[in-house]
Parts: structure tokens; sequence; C-alpha cells
């Protein structure tokens, strides 16, 4: 397919705002301003666009249900705190390519028109943070941003914000509470940040490769943008492969694509010799896939109806060579990590998953701790206060269902079979 | 208003309210941890987790299964049907105390809270009787807090409650939560004593053993074997409700005990921890004559003969922190013998505080003052009134625009929206110009910017309150507040801190002008014999010189107190009494509202209370006198004693003559130095709580503070040597450069006036040295 998102993307040496504009960029602002926001908010939903950021919610949806007339101010944020295992598309759209995101970001803010939007960004990427700052200065002293832009009678700010750390400022409340200067713990919902967001007003919050399908739909139509996608997907996307392949790397490929054609096609497939054990299709929160599903298009619902999540597409594929207790452990230590803290179940539920894995694939465990994990997932998910423990779990019990017999291996051999001195993830 | 269901039983429910306050409301124990009535609802714990009953079958999702909720979370809504014991709630309670159970230490043997901790009857009661983790426990070091709060953290369950009363609640900034994950550490940013006047409450606030009484660990005891009684604090005019501890005939701790409309869950520092000065080691516990210990019998047949020679020149000096039933039977016993009556060594003080009590009817309850959405503030109103501070600070919470003139440093100028030094020479001035201001805004003009904000916000507010500080008011100022109270009209209400725990009753019983008159007949030599009971004239700060030399007048001096004051190792004859958590008796807050409080324990040696002392006396000098409750209803015509651990009900108030005396106020204005000296007291600071050593450990550096414009004018900086002279001596103190003092001010502490003999408001010479 011809790249849409990725056309103009060059980490090396990203487009100035001239450049950009030579290419095509800013066109949208156009399409946008003689749309008004209520038809752009129609086109977007009739597009499909499903949020890119894992949960897969629909955008136009979610900007419907805020309301033309909420109370101002009002914000928007684009989440670029990416810190999910196994994803690293939003880098690229900030590394590569600061003014397709704020062109992104100024129609958005359109649509929704709201007063002032925040990109918050994580904060390992400051890097990029910095060249996004450059492109908004260039932007800014454009007429791009800031009062009037283009003479549309459209105000904007914008803000980058760069996250002080850790995983859970990727939750939208969290992430909310961080820029209020708060410990980024999640909020109670109701109300819906939509109501009662940043400092108490509507809040809008897209993950930024959402956010950048936008000024495209708006150019080109929702027709256009279904017609993209394959197996019934709409839209481009951009899936990262990752593991136990040969060409691990990012991939813009029409949403619907085959999980086959993704890790044997463009990632270059296993090793030699090694076969396909199985892969987690959208980072480390979503359930593990088997071979049997290869040809299963990597989208939202079929994802779903197989009982996994697209997440956030970051396929990690893993090879017969790899331990899945190990697997599990690496990435339940990842989760217990990263627990913001705030409530019981996953504060000390996952520390204590961890403990029973550890023990396990060091050649400790027992027959009652298979029980006792399931168990405790159990309790664990469905009490926690946000989706981050339900997150934490989901491999985990995918695991213990598909790889049961790995378990029950090292729980009756009492070693790993894989290589003894291969600690936490092969 | 309405009613739910849990497990069947029907539970009544205000609007607004989340199933687990209406249910702890009608006594349903619903588990739970970080839910707390005075921090609301937070969701961490997850233990308070109930079966919601749903309402009817839902056509989109036939097979909806009841639901699993936390009822802090879920607002109760008439209908609601929910089960604390279904099965799936049950379970999830046992997993989150197993989840708890991980890390927490076992130490119950050792650990102080045992017996009374909140996390051992959840665990009993919800968890799972069996330990099946095999990993290894989280563990952190602990951080020295201050003498008063001990600090154990591998306790913590991570509720959150600590950080939220700390910083949420008592809005303090040197304490909070830390970390991530299962290593989330609640604790000081920096090691060293906790700022906050409130800090002990985290002992109570606190579900586990993870923040204790420092002082109660000193001399422990199992909670359960403790005796209690309901009790008054004895600290300073708010009369907050206490329960203090004892065993074997010693106080060990203080805790709250709930009153709906003044302290309901906290207490300040000073009331939880300055009750030390009960078992000090100084404290007068036999009585003395000439310095020569003697028994009971034989001081008392002393004084009694004593009292005798003197005939008329008797002389009787109550005071504000005795309580109403020992002030007004030494009354009743000058009056009997024609001798004189004061309760107060101070004129000055006696006039300030007759001009507040005078306007009683307009003081709010502190949940009143929590309402408010406006205050004025003028004095230090943290260091006399801690709890006062507290109330204020949760009216800011909501939004309330605080106003502060202050002239000496206070904690409520860094929330002020206003705040204005003002020096003690001018304050008559700027709140009578605030009276102009709200009555006419109009007249002010550009160099007023501050005060005319401060009348502008009062005018605009529904309910402002105005908090002045007595000890550091002239009546004149007290008036001055009346009238800006008055022009505000009758939504502004006016609270006073008052000098002393029963500083109304006090002034009920002596009028204006009975200080001064005692005053001169003991130095006129008219009065031979002085019974002192609670006082100490001799410590006075700006009299204290003058009671000395009158002192020296007297024939017999007999001191009836139960700390070792000035006065009492001046005594004559020395008569200790119980103290407060030894007897009964009544005080009469802020608000004219009379308290009882009942005997905690009685000493291995009972000691005598002041009524006991006096009606002993009678009885030796052959003397017909009425007892307390007689002489009390008395003087307040249907009188009846309020019965401790009951809220308390308001003294029948008879109108006091609040004469402005101004020979006993000097005009401050008539100055002839250019420095002033003001009192800088501080939360810690009252009589009773200088013999409490945990607490005396927090006393501010003795140090002369000066505002830095006024300093540098004058070539004063930080660490100059500067000496300060009065009337009684001289003090050399290195200065401290504040910008809470103002201008031509010296703010100094208590004992440093006492020593110059100088009192709040007085000129004072200052020399530089280096």
């Amino acid at each position: 397919m011809e790249a849409i998102l990725t056309r103009h993307l060059d980490p090396a040496k990203p487009l100035g705002l001239e450049a950009y504009r030579a290419a095509g960029g800013y066109r949208s602002l156009a399409a946008a301003f003689d749309l008004k926001p209520e038809a752009i908010i129609r086109t977007v939903e009739a597009a499909n666009l499903r949020g890119r950021g894992g949960a897969g919610f629909s955008c136009g949806l979610k900007w419907r249900f805020r309301g033309l007339d909420a109370p101002r101010p009002r914000y928007l944020v684009c989440n670029l705190d990416e810190s999910e295992p196994g994803t690293f598309k939003d880098r690229h759209l900030l590394y590569g390519g600061p003014h397709q995101i704020l062109e992104a970001v100024i129609v958005a803010a359109y649509a929704l028109q709201v007063e002032r939007a925040i990109i918050f960004i994580r904060g390992e990427y400051a890097h990029g943070a910095a060249r996004l700052t450059l492109a908004l200065a260039e932007a800014k002293a454009a007429g791009l941003v800031g009062a009037n832009i283009d003479g549309s009678g459209f105000d904007l700010k914008i803000e980058i914000h760069l996250s002080a750390g850790r995983y859970i400022c990727g939750e939208e409340t969290a992430l909310l509470n961080a820029l209020e200067g708060r410990r980024p713990n999640p909020r109670h919902k109701p109300p819906r940040p939509s109501v009662k967001g940043l400092w108490g007003q509507p809040t809008t919050t897209n993950n930024v490769e959402t956010l950048v399908n936008v000024p495209h739909i708006l150019l080109n139509g929702a027709d256009w943008f279904c017609g993209l996608g394959v197996n019934g997907g709409c839209g481009p996307k951009l899936y990262g492969v990752s593991g136990k392949v040969h060409q691990p790397g990012l991939f813009e490929r029409p949403m619907g694509t085959t999980a086959r054609e993704l890790i044997f096609n463009h990632g270059g497939g296993l090793a030699e010799g090694r076969t396909l054990l199985g892969f987690l299709p959208g980072g480390a929160s979503t359930a593990f896939l088997l071979p049997e599903h290869l040809d299963m298009p990597m989208d939202f619902d079929p994802v779903a109806r197989a009982g996994s999540r697209l997440g956030t597409g970051g396929i990690i594929v893993l090879d017969d060579a790899s331990c899945p207790v190990a697997i599990a452990l690496n990435l339940m230590r990842f989760f217990a990590r990263e627990s913001c803290g705030f409530c019981t179940p996953c504060r000390d539920g996952l520390p204590y998953l961890e403990q029973i894995l550890a023990a396990i694939h060091a050649g400790e465990g027992r027959a009652e701790d298979l029980p006792l994990l399931e168990e405790l997932c159990d309790k664990i998910a469905p009490q926690s206060f946000c989706a981050f423990a339900p997150g934490a779990i989901m491999p985990l019990t995918s695991s213990l269902h598909c790889f049961r017999e790995h378990y029950e291996q090292h729980i009756a051999t009492g070693r790993c079979p894989f290589d003894a001195a291969n600690e936490g993830g092969a | 208003m309405g009613m739910i269901r849990i497990d069947g039983r029907d539970i009544p429910f205000e609007e607004g309210d989340n199933v687990l306050k209406a249910a702890l409301a009608a006594g349903v124990e619903i588990p739970h941890f970080c839910y707390h009535d005075a921090l609301g609802s937070l969701g961490a714990c997850r233990l308070c987790a109930v079966e919601i009953t749903p309402e009817e079958p839902d056509p989109l999702n036939p097979n909806k299964r009841p639901r699993v909720m936390m009822a802090c979370l879920e607002p109760a809504r008439e209908g609601l049907e929910l089960s604390l014991s279904a099965a799936a709630a049950r379970g999830a309670r046992e997993g989150v105390i197993e989840l708890l159970m991980t890390n927490h230490p076992h130490d119950c043997p050792v650990c102080d809270e045992g017996g009374e901790c909140h996390l051992q009857d959840m665990t009993v009661a919800c968890g799972p009787p069996y330990r099946r983790y095999r990993g290894r426990k989280r563990t952190f070091p602990n951080q020295y807090l201050g003498p008063l709060v001990h600090h154990e953290m591998n306790r913590c369950i991570t509720c959150y409650r600590c950080t939220r009363f700390y910083r949420d609640y008592a809005l303090g900034d040197d304490f909070g939560a830390m970390r991530l994950r299962n290593e989330v550490y609640f604790g000081r940013f920096q090691e060293g004593p906790l700022e906050s006047p409130f800090a002990g409450n985290l002992v109570e606030v606190c579900p586990t053993g993870v923040f204790t009484d420092a002082l109660f660990r000193q001399h422990f005891t199992r909670g359960w074997e403790l005796e209690t009684a309901p009790s008054i604090c004895p600290h300073c005019s708010v009369g907050c409700n206490t329960l203090p501890g004892a065993r074997d005939g010693t106080l060990r701790r203080v805790r709250n005990r709930h009153h709906p409309e003044l302290n309901r869950w906290f207490l300040c520092d000073r009331g939880r921890y300055g009750h030390q000065y009960s078992e000090h080691v100084a404290r007068p516990l036999l009585p003395h004559i000439a310095g020569e210990t003697v028994s009971y019998h034989k001081a008392v047949a002393a004084a009694a003969e004593q009292i005798k020679v003197a005939g008329a020149g008797l002389g009787g000096l109550g005071s504000a922190r005795e309580d109403l039933e020992g002030n007004a039977l030494l009354r009743a016993l000058m009056t009997r013998l024609n001798g004189g009556f004061a309760a107060f060594s101070d004129p000055a003080l006696e006039a300030a505080t007759a001009g507040a009590v005078s306007q009683h009817h307009k003081a709010p309850s502190l949940v009143e003052m929590e309402q408010a959405d406006a205050a004025l503030i003028v004095g230090d109103l943290t260091a006399h009134a801690p709890m006062m501070d507290l109330a204020l600070r949760q009216a800011y919470r909501q939004g309330a625009p605080l106003a502060v003139l202050h002239n000496t440093p206070t904690p409520l100028a860094r929330l002020a929206a206003t705040a204005l030094t003002v020096s003690p020479r001018e304050m008559g001035a700027h709140l009578s110009r605030l009276s102009e201001l709200v009555a006419d805004p109009a007249t002010g003009s550009g160099n007023e910017a501050a005060l005319i904000a401060i009348a502008a916000c009062l005018t605009a507010a529904r309910q402002p309150i105005v908090a002045g500080v007595v000890e550091t008011l002239s009546a004149l100022e007290i008036a001055a507040l009346a009238q800006l109270t008055t022009v505000l009209g009758a939504r502004a209400r006016l609270t006073y801190a008052l000098p002393g725990a029963n500083a109304y009753g006090a002034a009920l019983l002596a009028p204006t002008g009975s200080s001064t008159a005692l005053l001169e007949a003991v130095e006129t030599g008219r009065i031979q014999t002085l019974i002192v009971a609670g006082n100490d004239p001799l410590g006075d700060t700006r009299l204290g010189s003058r009671w000395l030399a009158a002192r020296q007048r007297l024939d017999t001096l007999i001191v009836l107190d139960c700390i070792a004051t000035a006065t009492a190792e001046a005594a004559d004859i020395l008569l200790p009494v119980a103290a407060w958590t030894e007897r009964s008796g009544s005080f009469v807050n802020y608000e004219g509202r009379a308290q009882g409080f009942a005997p905690v324990f009685q000493r291995p040696e009972p000691l005598p209370t002041i009524t006991e002392v006096i009606t002993d006396l009678a009885q030796v000098l052959d003397l017909a006198l009425p007892d307390v409750a007689a002489v009390l209803s008395d003087v307040f015509p249907g009188y009846q004693a309020p019965a401790p651990g009951a809220h308390g009900a308001a003294i029948p108030v008879f109108p006091l003559p609040a004469r402005i005396d101004t020979v006993s106020h000097p005009d401050r204005g008539l100055d002839h130095g250019p420095w002033q000296a003001a009192l800088a007291a501080w939360y810690g600071d009252d009589p009773l709580a200088s013999f409490a050593p945990a607490l005396m450990e927090l006393t501010p550096a003795v140090v002369a503070r000066i505002a830095p414009v006024a300093a540098r004018t004058k070539g004063i900086e930080d660490e100059t040597q500067v000496m300060l002279r009065g009337p009684a001596g001289t003090l050399t103190l290195p200065v401290q450069l504040d910008d809470g003092v103002a201008v031509d001010t010296v703010a100094l502490t208590r004992a440093m006036l006492v020593q110059l003999g100088i009192g709040h408001g007085d000129p004072i010479d200052m020399e530089i040295i280096s």
C-alpha cells in the first residue's frame, strides 16, 4: 500500500515547516475550517477511526459524546506517553514527523473547539519532544498555532509536556493528575473526563496515532479512509513486529492485515529451524494468540472475538525456544514495577504473582501454585481501581491457558527445561 | 433522604451519602480502611466490597449477575439492595487482607497499636487465617519525625489516610507520599520533626501501627489497661473534648473524643502532648511551709491561721486556667471574709477578655468556622487556639479567602489572600479603618489597597468570620473588632482565642477592675494574705516584676497549683492540688459553652482539688460556706453543671460592663522609642505545656525576630547580636530577619518578655552589639 502516515517520516532528519508544506502538509486546516466542527466529527465517525492507544474506542463517538456545548474552557490532550512493551509506533511519529502531529492536533482541536491542547510525551522521548518544540515554534511563527489561525477565527494554544515518568501516566485520568502536578494515580469515574477532566473541565484525550489519521480523513473523505483497510478494517495502521523475528520493525499496513503477513512477510519470519510458539498481538496487556490464529486479521473486533485485544498493534513474537513461564514472569515483573501503588489488588497482588512465577521458573514451584495463580488472577482483575491490573493479568491468564504444560513441566521437573541460565525471558 | 437495604436490613441515608457512610452511621460495620469521615472516600483499599443485587432483569444483559462494588464509591439511592455477606463480597475482602498480609511484619506483640488496631480488627473479621505467600516481604527504613510521632513503615497498608490528613486536610507540606508500586512511602521529605501543629493526629488516623504516639511509648501500656474518662483539654479556650488515659496512678496519654460541633476527629499537638506536666519530675506533690514539707492538714491549719490573722486584709487570685468550681468557691470565700478577688494578674488582659466575652453571642462553633466563606484573622490564631486555625483551613479549602493582620509570624499568612503585618501600635487604627471602609468603601485611598481588599472581601461574603487573639489585643482593639462585625451585619460572626481554658468563666466571675484593685491592695499593704489558685502573677510578662515587688509586702502568700510556676516557688504555703485529669470540674470555652470533665484516675497519694482545699479552710475557720453547686447557681441563675461526655451547654451570661478603662490599657500610640515588643507565641506555648519536655523540644529558636525592611535601615542583619532592655532585666540575643514581623516590632517569646518585664505592645530598647 501507499504510505499515508509514514510517507514523510524521517527520524534522521524530520521535515521542517517549509518542506512539510511543500510536501502537502497543513492543507487539512483549510479543509477543516470549511466544514463545521459537527461535520468533522460526523466524518471521523463515519470513517470508523478507532483509538490507536489500545482501547480501540470509536474516535468520532468519543468526540460526539463530549457534546458541542460542553462548558468552557475545554482541553484536548494528545497522549504520546507510549510505554506499552513492544510498542514504538508513536516514537516513530514523534521523531520522524513532528509537523504531522501538530497538524493533527490543530484540526482535532478545531473539531472539538477547544482553547488549549496539550501534547503529553513520555519522558524518555525527550529528544523527540525537543524536535516537536522546535516545530511548534515554527508553526506559531507561521500563524498556524495561536490566535486566529489562518484567518479562521479559531484560537488555539498548544503546549508540550514531558512526563516525569512511569507507565501509569499513559492511563487517561492518571495523565490528567500528572498534568495537574499531582501523583499520577488514576481517578474514579464518574465523572468522566469529557465532563470533568483537566482542572475540572471537559477534556478529550486521544492517542497520537489516532489523531494523525484525522487530517487525511478530512482531505480524502471517510469512504477513502475505510477503503484503505482490508478484511473489514478501516484506514492504515502502524504495526510493530518485534521478538523472535529476523527484521523487527514498524510497518504501515492496511488495518486488518493478517498476522501471518506481518510476521513472515514484513518481519522476516522466524530463525532457521524455529517454529512459532505464539504471539501477543498488541503489546504486553493482551492475550496470546497461537499459530492457528496466524490468518486472523489484526483488527479490533476479530482479535477480541478470539479472546485477546489488538491493543497497540505491537506484535511480540515467540518461538519454540522461548520459555512461556519466563515470558510471563518478565511481563509480570514489568507490571508489578509499574503499578502506581494506589489500590491493594494491583499494588500487592502483582508482586505476589511475580513471586509465584519466579518460584516456578526457578524450579521451586508447587502443584498448588497453578490453581493459586488462577485464584489470585480472578480476584485481582475485577477488584482493581483502574484497567492497569486487568491488563497485567491478561497475558498471565492466557499463558496459563495456552501453555499450561510448560508450567506443569517446570513444577514436575524442578527446573526450567529451556535453559537454566536463561533468566527473565528468552 | 431515603432507604437502602443491606442484607435485608433497612438503612437510612442522607442526600449525597455513599453506601459506606450511611452504613457506618447506622452501625453496620462494613469493613474498610481508606475511608474516613473527615477525609471522604478514596477507593484505594478495596476492602469495602459489597455485592449489589441487580434491580430488575436487564433485557440487554439477561445473564446479569450481581456485581461487587466498593461501598465507599457507591452513591446511596432509594431502593438500592446490597449484601455484605454474599460470597463474592466476602471473597473479595478476604483477598484484600491476604494481599496486605504478604508484607505485614506480624509484629503485633511488640507493636504499640495492638489491641486498638483497625488492621487487626479487619484482618480477624475478613481475612484468611492462614498464610500461603512464600515470598519476601518488602521492608522500609524508618524516619525520625520528631519527639511526638514514632514511625514504623513496615506496618503500612498504603491506605493514604496519613497524607490525606496531613496535606489535604491540615494543609501541611513537609510530609507526604513518595515512590510507587508496593514501595509507596509515607514520610517527611527531609528527616526531622514534623512541622504541622496537628501532626499528632497521624497517630489516630493511621489504622495500623505506622504512626504511633512517641510519648505514650516512653511509659507504655496496652490500651485496654488504661483508665479513661471524658475530659476537656485545659490548654486553650477552644475546649476540645478529649479522652485521657491513665494507669497505675500516672497519666499516660491524651486522645481525641468526638464532639459534633467542636473538635470532631482531631486535636492539636499541644492538647495531645501537653499532658506531660502531670508526671513532670518537678510537679509539686507535697505541701510546703517555707520550703519545708509538711502534712496537708498542717498546711491547711497554717493557711487558716494566716487568713484569720489577716482579717479583712485577705485577697484571692483565681485563674483563667482553673475551673469554674475552683474560681467560684475562692470568690465565695473572699466575699464571705470581705476580701478582694480577681481572676487575672494583668488588668489589660482582664479588660480585653471581658470585652471579648461581652460579644459571645456571635461566636461560631468550630464546625461553623469551617463553613465561613471569608475570614479576617487578627493575630497569631494558630499559636493561641490551634484548632481554630484548623477549622479555618477547612474554610480555605472550600475557597474562602482569608485575610490576616498580624504583628508576628503566623502560619495562616501563607494561605491568606491578603496578609498585612501591623505593628501593635498601629493595630487599633487599622481595625477602625476597616470598619470605615466596610461602611463606606468610597472613602478608600490609593495607599490602602490591602485594607480595601479585606473590606471588600468581608462585605461580599455571606457568612464571614472575624477572629481575634485576645492576648495580643487591647480592649480598645477588641471594641473595634466588635464594631467591625456590627457594621458587617448579622451574618458576620465573631470569635476570639481567649487566654485560658476557662478564661470565659473567669471573666464572668471577676469584673473589670478587680485585677487592678487586687494588685494595688497588695502593693499598698491593705492585703496581707493572698491566696493564688492556678495563677502565676510572678510569671506575667508585663506585670511580673510588679507582682514580685508586691509579694514582698505580703505576710503570707498561699499558692494552690499543680505545676511549679514562679509563683508556686515563691509561696510561703504551697498546697499542691489535683490536675484536671484527677478531678471533675467545668470549663467555659470561647463560645460560652460550659463543658464538664470527669476524673480519669487517682494518684497513689491523691491530691485535693481547689474546692476541697477551700472547703477545708472554711471548716477550720468555722465558716459556713455554701457548697460549690449552690455558689454556682447563685452566680449563674438556673445553672446546671454540664455532664462530662455530653456536648456542653451555654452558660447563662449577664451583661458584662465592658468599661474601657484607659489607665489599665496604656495607649500604645504614645510611644517613646522606635521599637515595640510583640509576643511571638507558638502552638506549644501555654503554662501547662511548658512542663511537657517532648513538646518543648520543638520550641522555636531563641532569637529576636525583626522585619527585614526595618532591620536593614538600622544596619541589622541575620545573626547580629542585640541587647534588649526592659524594666526587669536585659537580654542579649541574635537577630533573625523574618518578613512575618511588622515594622518597628521585635518579636520575642513569652519567656523573653518575662525576663525583660515587658508586655505585648510595650516599648523596648534595643541596642546593636555586633
